[in-house]
């Protein structure tokens, strides 16, 4: 596994690039700040829907440990480490050159670099992690002596798999599929630690209820789309086709998208029917539904998007399924063992060594000639960045707004700083400030504004648009907020407020709302949300400790008295 | 013994133009101007993205 190791580790950096450097990655939905503060959107007691539930908790705990760039860049380079070794694993018992295909299929792939670039890490967390999960799942359901670690490493590897609750929806598909046996001793094992690793989304998203429902017409904005001319359906195949046009690296806007998938799909082809020889019905049967639900739901969404979008307006957590791609992950375990054996069948005909050494390392390279602008941080849009050192004088004036919350101006969800080479990014301020801030969550795709859930933006959005300064501020104060932060820079309007300023600087500023301030909400379900993040922090640990304390328990016990 | 030398000749090519291909891609890649960041401050707002 070594060899896998090191090509994990040279993908990753060349992948990554300027991204492993010191500063910030800031890219769309991805938004890493020097202390992440938990507040009560962190542990999903906010009046939004819990969509950085539960990662920005554990951003936010482990960041008082670790510095948040070093944090991020140790995040990101370990997702694609850990996802390359775990996809080598996957086909231990083949020839290097087949391992080593994996590892490059596994890292290097569109759905990769799309969702690196949309900022999507928990989902990209989630998908390192299910090469991995899939062992374990196998592990506990053979039984025998290596049932024992398996079960910890689901202990372990689940929390961490469901970051996001479509990374955990992703991560419990491949541990049914791989761990369930119908068996009345093992299953429940399995549907604890699936309930538990997921609970403080889900308890939180049952909070949330009333307002979990989604826009239908999103559903025909972020379904799953065509690239490079390829109808979405035959896009997919090749693990690419996320809604978002601006993410697309050029190579995937071309010919090499079709090249791309006539070699991925021959190269499976060839190694179907070693992978089917060699492999436990069962085992096969888990690799195709995880494949079946990966892609079938990114179709389903671009076959019936209106009655998707229908049931998700009826529905609370149909929405989960709107982002056709995100689970395409799923399908990318299949892919890499039938490309895997489709390289093993190859390299193993009767050709002499030279030319069976450069067709292997053409065979393990190929993933990055048809996708080569993916290289040093997909072409530089994932450089790192420094945060304007006034954000630091701001944070410092704003304080914790005296228990209230801050309202952030304009009154819009994206940013486009010219400090983060005028790449969108979800408004950072959001996180850098101490206070939980009520952030308008109407999403702009193409044009089309899409309804936010979340009540309390919907309110504040009502009461900027009162006719004066005084009345705005009053009814924002009435609101539970504190402090209102304004960024010049950002394209929009800022209406005037009364209050008392409290910062100015090049570009922001900052205005203490005259009172009395209305106390903010504190969430619903506190009872459940504190279970469930107990749950979430006992299944994680005992997963992460449980090994060494049985390994201790065992050499206490044997040794001689 | 044809075979085998044009099956070894097959291979060369294919696994070296493969590999040529991904480093003239690298290179290539790295050295194109850089595309137009998607993002524009100067729009009334920042849309969350495209689609295509």
């Amino acid at each position: 596994m070594r060899i896998a190791a090191i090509w994990s580790v040279v993908l990753t950096a060349l992948l990554l690039g300027p991204a492993l450097g010191p500063g910030f990655v800031l890219t769309y939905d991805m938004v890493w700040v020097p202390d992440l503060r938990v507040g009560l959107d962190a542990w999903g007691l906010g009046s939004a829907l819990p969509r950085a539930v539960p990662s920005d908790a554990v951003v936010g705990i482990l960041d008082e440990v670790v510095p948040g760039a070093w944090l991020q860049t140790g995040v990101l380079a370990g997702t694609l480490v850990g996802g390359g070794l775990g996809a080598a694993r996957l086909v231990a018992g083949l020839s290097t050159a087949a391992r080593l295909a994996a590892v490059t299929v596994w890292i290097w792939n569109p759905f990769v670099v799309e969702r690196l670039v949309m900022g999507h890490w928990p989902v990209l967390v989630g998908y390192a992690v299910l090469p991995w999960l899939a062992a374990a799942a196998m592990r506990w359901a053979r039984g025998g002596p290596g049932a024992r670690s398996g079960a910890l490493g689901l202990a372990a590897l689940l929390p961490i798999g469901s970051l996001s609750a479509s990374a955990g929806l992703a991560s419990a598909v491949v541990v049914l599929a791989f761990g369930l046996r119908r068996s009345w001793r093992r299953d429940p094992v399995l549907l604890v630690l699936l309930v538990a690793a997921n609970l403080p989304w889900v308890v939180s998203g049952l909070a949330h209820r009333a307002t979990a429902t989604s826009a239908a017409e999103g559903f025909e904005l972020f379904a799953l789309a065509g690239e490079g001319g390829l109808p979405p359906p035959l896009t997919a195949l090749g693990l690419g086709g996320v809604w978002n046009s601006e993410v697309l690296p050029d190579s995937r806007e071309g010919l090499l998208v079709w090249v791309a998938l006539v070699a991925l799909v021959a190269l499976a082809a060839l190694g179907s029917r070693s992978w089917w020889r060699a492999t436990d019905a069962r085992i096969r049967t888990a690799y195709l539904v995880g494949w079946g639900f990966g892609w079938g739901i990114a179709v389903l969404t671009w076959l019936a998007p209106g009655a998707l979008g229908s049931l998700a307006a009826a529905v609370p957590g149909v929405g989960l399924l709107r982002d056709g791609s995100r689970l395409l992950g799923l399908c990318a375990l299949l892919v890499v063992v039938l490309v895997a054996h489709g390289v093993e069948r190859i390299v193993r005909s009767d050709l002499d060594r030279v030319p069976r050494l450069v067709l292997a390392a053409g065979l393990v390279v190929h993933p990055i000639a048809v996708l080569p602008d993916a290289a040093w941080g997909v072409a530089g849009r994932l450089a790192p960045v420094s945060y304007p050192a006034e954000y630091a004088h701001l944070r410092a004036a704003v304080g914790d707004a005296e228990g209230a919350h801050v309202v952030l101006l304009p009154f819009s969800a994206f940013r486009a700083p010219a400090w983060n080479g005028g790449r969108t990014v979800l408004d950072p301020l959001a996180r850098y400030l101490r206070p939980d801030a009520v952030t308008n969550d109407e999403l702009v795709v193409s044009g089309r504004t899409l309804a936010g859930e979340d009540p309390r933006a919907a309110a504040v959005a009502r009461a900027l648009q009162a006719p004066t300064a005084e009345a705005r501020s009053r009814e924002l104060a009435a609101l539970g907020i504190g402090f209102v932060v304004v960024d010049r820079t950002a394209p929009g309007p800022a209406p005037d407020l009364a209050g008392r300023p409290i910062f100015a600087g090049p570009t922001t500023s900052a205005l203490a709302l005259p009172g009395p301030v209305a106390d903010p909400p504190r969430g619903a379900w506190r009872p459940g949300v504190v279970t469930a993040w107990a749950a979430f922090g006992a299944t994680l640990l005992g997963g992460l400790l449980g090994g060494p304390v049985v390994a201790l328990t065992r050499r206490l016990r044997e040794r001689p008295r | 013994m044809t075979n085998s030398i044009l099956a070894a000749i097959a291979a060369l090519v294919v696994g070296g133009g493969i590999a040529g291909a991904t480093v003239f891609g690298l290179v290539s890649s790295q050295t194109s101007a850089p595309s137009e960041s998607p993002g524009d401050a100067a729009k009334p707002v920042i849309q969350y993205g495209s689609r295509g």
